[in-house]
């Protein structure tokens, strides 16, 4: 007798298509946005520049039901490395926020996402190595 | 927490990809548990018990420093 489909298979299986099409839908939604911009006026500008947001919360979604799909070693994986990537980004932050008091210029709020996304790759490496 | 899953799934002759698809988690669970690198939660221990007849306590044993 065949065992049961696996679950945990299932939801990496979901995880990667519904991750995979969401992101792409969202580099579409950019590239489209950005050709329209300029096009628009008054508040259908800021519809369309707030546009990528619509797959972006579809990425977020696929990330949230991964976490309640999955197996608990994998979830405590991801949500360790949750952590230090979010605590990270925070002590990164700070430090910068506390440089620009002596001059250092403002950067765009896309480094925030940009090094919180870096620190995630980074932690989930020496977090998956300590259960190896 | 050293556990006995190793043994028990060599006797049934299963693979660690059989015994995961068997209780519905990752192989790399399987793995990180016989490894002791990874303690599971109750409902887990008692599911893996379950499925090779054995009382929880004849699967996993505390460390003594635990």
């Amino acid at each position: 007798m065949n065992p049961p489909s696996n679950p945990t298979t299932s939801a990496s299986r979901r995880y990667l298509w519904q991750f995979g099409l969401s992101m792409v839908a969202y580099m579409i939604v950019v590239f489209l946005s950005r050709l329209l911009w300029h096009t628009a006026d008054g508040p259908w500008q800021t519809v369309i520049a707030l546009a990528p947001m619509v797959p972006a919360i579809f990425v977020f979604v696929s990330i949230v039901r991964y976490l309640l799909d999955t197996d608990e070693l994998r979830r405590r994986i991801a949500v360790d490395s949750l952590a230090l990537a979010g605590g990270a980004t925070a002590l990164i932050a700070v430090t910068y926020g506390l440089l620009e008091g002596g001059g250092l210029p403002r950067p765009s709020a896309w480094w925030t996402f940009a090094v919180f996304m870096g620190s995630w790759i980074v932690s989930g490496c020496f977090v998956r190595r300590r259960y190896q | 927490m050293k556990n006995r899953l190793k043994v028990l799934r060599a006797e049934l002759d299963w693979s660690q990809a059989e015994l995961a698809d068997r209780i519905g988690v990752a192989r790399q669970t399987i793995i990180a548990l016989e490894a002791g690198k990874y303690a599971p939660s109750l409902p887990l221990a008692f599911k893996l018990s379950k499925i090779f007849n054995k009382q929880v306590e004849e699967v996993f044993i505390p460390d003594p420093t635990d």
